[in-house]
Parts: C-alpha cells; sequence; structure tokens
C-alpha cells in the first residue's frame, strides 16, 4: 500500500495551513483511513497545539532524520482517535536542519504505512518550503480572501508546478459571505480565476475555529460548527465524492431566517 | 574655593580625613571649621582613624590632632608614624579575600551550576553538564537538559530534563510548576490533558519507585 503525501502550503503565514491540516487529517481519520500529520515548520512548530498534543513529545522530525531515534517512537499517537499520528517539528533547529532528500525518504516511509501523509508546511519560499514539498505527491493550497493572500498563493503554485506537483488544489480559508455581497471582499469566482486551480472548499470564517484551536481540538468533529462542515466536505471530495459547495449564506442571521419559515409555512397552506 | 580641600571619608574601620595636597595648613584647617562647625554636635565624639592624602610633618599633624581634639571634641585614634601604615593596608586590602571552603556536614552534593537570568521562550534549548538554575520562567517550548538538577525561579511551562545522563537523585524545583513534560533519568512524566489543577506554590519533582512525583516543597503554606 502506498499512501498519499499531501502537502499543505499558502506562501503567506495566517491563512489557516496548519488548521488545515489539523481539520483534514481529522477528518479523514474520522471516515476510517490511518493517518500522520508532519509538521515540517521546523522551529515554529504549531500542529501539536493545534492538536493538543504539545506535552507527549518526546522525539521529533529531527530525531528521526539524525538516526536518534526510530520512526516509531517520534509519532505520537492522538488522544481521541486510534488511526491518527503526528510527527512534531523540532522546536530548538532550524529548517536547515534537515534537507529535501532527507524529507522525500521520510514521506515515502511514511507514506508505506499509512493511507494519508498530511505535511504542515511553513510560511515562506525558503528551506522549510522546499522540504515540506520534497516528498509531496499532492498539494492543497489554502488561501484568504486578501489580495496579499492570493498574490502569493498565485506565487507558491507557480513553484508547486516548477517542482512537478501540478494540479494542486485551492481551499479559501475563513470567508465571510455576507462581507463578499456587500463588495467588501474578494469573491470565489474572482479569486478562482486569478488562481486557475481546482476549488477543493470554501471555509467559512467561523469563532469555533479559535475556540477548537485553543482547546486542541479540530473544529470538523463538532457537529453545529459551518467550519466544520465545510471541512466535513473538503474531506469527503478530496477522497473523491463529488459534493456540491454548500451554501454559505444559509448563515444569514435572525430575520432572513425568520422570513425563510414563514415562507415555508406559507408554502405549506 | 576649595570645596573639597577636606573630604570625610567613612569607611569599614572608622572616619579618614582625606586633605588636598596642594593645600597649606592655615587653608586646611580653615576648611575644617567651615565643614565641621555647622555641624558640630554631630561631630562631637567622633573617632577619627586618621588623616589622608596631603603629606604632613609631625608638627602638622600633632597641630591637627590638637584642633580636632580641644575645639572639636573628636578624637583622632591614628599616629603620625601610623599613617603610612594605614594607607598601605588598604591598598593591600583591595584584594578580594580567599574564600574557604567550609560545609558543616558531609554528603553534599558539590557540582557547577549555570545560572541564567533571563526568561527561556520557545525554541531555546539550554544543555548544560552541571546544575541549572534559572531566574526567570521557561515557556511552552523551551527546553532545559541538565545532567544536575534543576530550579527555576519562577513558572516552568515548557520541559524540563534533569539528570540526564540518568542519574534518579537529580530534582526539580520551580515556583510554579505547570511543565508540558517533566523528565527524570529517563523517566517521562507529562502534564494531564486539559488544565488540570494548577498550585500557587513550589514544587519539587523527584523520583519516587520509578515515577515522578511532584510534591509542594513548602509543606506548611
Amino acid at each position: 500500500m502506498i499512501g498519499e503525501v499531501i502537502v499543505v502550503t499558502s506562501g503567506k503565514g495566517g491563512v489557516g495551513k496548519t488548521t488545515t491540516t489539523a481539520n483534514i487529517g481529522t477528518g479523514l481519520t474520522l471516515k476510517g483511513k490511518s493517518v500522520v500529520l508532519v509538521d515540517a515548520d521546523i522551529g515554529l512548530r504549531n500542529l501539536d497545539v493545534v492538536m493538543g498534543l504539545e506535552n507527549r513529545i518526546v522525539y521529533d522530525l529531527v530525531d528521526v532524520v539524525e538516526g536518534v531515534c526510530r520512526l516509531r517512537q517520534a509519532l505520537i499517537k492522538d488522544k481521541r482517535y486510534p488511526n491518527l499520528f503526528l510527527l512534531p517539528a523540532a522546536q530548538t533547529k532550524d529548517k536547515n536542519a534537515v534537507n529535501p532528500e532527507q524529507m522525500q525518504k521520510l514521506a515515502t516511509d511514511l507514506s508505506e504505512e499509512f493511507d494519508y501523509v498530511i505535511l504542515d508546511c511553513p510560511a515562506g519560499i525558503e528551506q522549510g518550503f522546499k522540504n515540506a514539498i520534497a516528498g509531496a505527491n499532492k498539494a492543497i493550497v489554502v488561501t484568504t480572501p486578501e489580495v496579499s493572500a492570493v498574490r502569493d498563493a498565485d506565487r507558491i503554485i507557480g513553484l508547486l508546478e516548477a517542482s512537478g506537483l501540478r494540479n494542486p488544489m485551492l481551499i479559501i480559508n475563513r470567508i465571510k459571505m455576507e462581507m463578499v455581497k456587500r463588495g467588501d471582499m474578494m469573491n470565489i469566482d474572482d479569486m478562482i480565476d486569478i488562481l486557475a486551480i481546482d476549488l477543493l472548499g470554501v471555509i467559512p470564517d467561523d469563532d469555533l475555529i479559535v475556540v477548537s484551536t485553543n482547546r486542541g481540538e479540530p473544529v470538523i468533529a463538532t457537529e453545529q460548527s459551518l467550519a466544520g462542515q465545510a471541512y466535513r466536505n473538503v474531506v469527503r471530495r478530496l477522497m473523491g465524492e463529488d459534493i456540491p459547495f454548500m451554501n454559505l449564506e444559509s448563515d444569514d442571521g435572525f430575520f432572513k431566517k425568520m422570513a425563510k419559515l414563514f415562507g415555508l409555512n406559507k408554502k405549506k397552506q | 574655593m576649595a570645596e573639597n580641600a577636606v573630604i570625610f571619608k567613612g569607611t569599614k574601620d572608622g572616619l579618614y580625613i582625606i586633605l588636598k595636597e596642594e593645600m597649606d595648613l592655615d587653608t586646611i584647617k580653615y576648611n575644617l571649621d567651615k565643614k565641621i562647625k555647622p555641624s558640630k554636635r554631630f561631630f562631637e565624639g567622633a573617632k577619627v582613624m586618621n588623616f589622608k592624602g596631603k603629606e604632613l610633618t609631625q608638627e602638622e599633624f600633632n597641630e591637627l590632632k590638637e584642633v580636632m581634639e580641644q575645639e572639636y571634641s573628636m578624637t583622632v585614634v591614628g599616629n603620625y608614624s601610623d599613617k603610612t601604615h594605614f594607607v598601605q593596608e588598604e591598598r593591600s586590602a583591595v584584594k578580594k579575600p580567599e574564600i574557604l571552603e567550609q560545609i558543616p556536614f558531609e554528603n553534599v552534593h558539590k557540582g557547577e551550576a549555570l545560572i541564567v537570568r533571563t526568561t527561556l521562550r520557545s525554541g531555546q534549548l539550554i544543555q548544560y553538564k552541571g546544575d541549572v538554575v534559572v531566574i526567570g520562567d521557561v515557556n511552552p517550548g523551551a527546553h532545559i537538559k541538565a545532567v544536575g538538577s534543576v530550579i527555576v525561579m519562577g513558572t516552568v511551562r515548557g520541559i524540563i530534563q534533569a539528570g540526564a545522563n540518568g542519574d534518579y537523585g537529580a530534582y526539580i524545583v520551580a515556583y510554579k510548576m505547570q511543565p508540558s513534560q517533566l523528565r527524570i533519568g529517563d523517566i517521562i512524566t507529562r502534564s494531564p490533558d486539559g488544565m488540570g489543577s494548577k498550585s500557587d506554590n513550589p514544587e519539587i519533582a523527584l523520583v519516587e519507585k520509578g515515577m515522578i512525583v511532584v510534591e509542594p516543597y513548602l509543606k506548611n503554606k
């Protein structure tokens, strides 16, 4: 069995790479897949905190690459899901502690044992980015509806294609539909026009993301969260299902919901 | 003129009067008078160890001594002949006294300690062959790896590793113990999931029966 190796990248920082990695990983494991999340952000690790596993780290990615420990020893089993593992980054080293060849070998080793290997790429286009994409055979580009994030995503897509990672998939994160409607935020079609890659999902801005990140519990497991629902759809699309994009405008507010309710009632009458 | 023609200098031995070198005796006497008169009560009965600065002749010394004792009721303890002796002694006293080891009981752990007087932040790693003392906090993501014991005069939120060469006798003390992980020798513990219970008192972590236990360091508080 050779699993898929997916890198989650963005160029710009703070757009939600780590959150996306955690949620997609958790989502895939909820679908019965075995998943390993790899934090490639050496020196600025965060994925362990988002997963709530920070106090279990003994060995890390650099220890594995340097042969200090075996791969199995460094993998941290998630506290909720038995088929989800994390390979944490080292915090006291920097990106130059590993090279792309080592990452490639690591990704290959992991893909032999897991259905999905998801790499959380650091921001930027330097060594850390080159390391993270070295072993990947699929890429997910995360962006937010801001010109700066879209420009960086465009640059990243170019670099991915140059290194042989064709057809990356796009996730638009933190969209606020009411702002888009007012024309205050870039809309989805504009972004797809510029970036010209397949859309994997649109994640609405959701306060629950902050809560879940601070708690170390990915939001995808929260039923009532809109962002969680969006991530669940992303996961199903990633597994090859054809899921229509959800209507994000359903979150319109109290009055519209009431109006809809009355509308339904009228029809019934 | 001559603001500091006469300077009073207190040392641990007593009071010295430093006389400016280029002053003649009359100026000195005038200045002494000017300084002492306004606070005569204060100087009354004071012991002057000796004069310093200007080279005095035997007569000048005696004259000054008489003035001090008669007019200001102060006592001059030193003698003219002591003068050079005193100066020399002070110079040699600059040499640091040798600190001798004196330990009242045996079996005291002696080692080298590294003292870090700053807060350790995420990504900072301290590895040391002896004990480590941190005057500051150890933040999440910071890592201390000591062959000896670790003492933190602050809050521990990161990873502390004591007895890194396998010494189960090493211990970890902190003002506030909220570590993500503690390791002593090859034993590892992590804090319980969730917020857990936080103690506001200093705590000590040590190995008991093959397990790391954390207990209050000040039991009666």
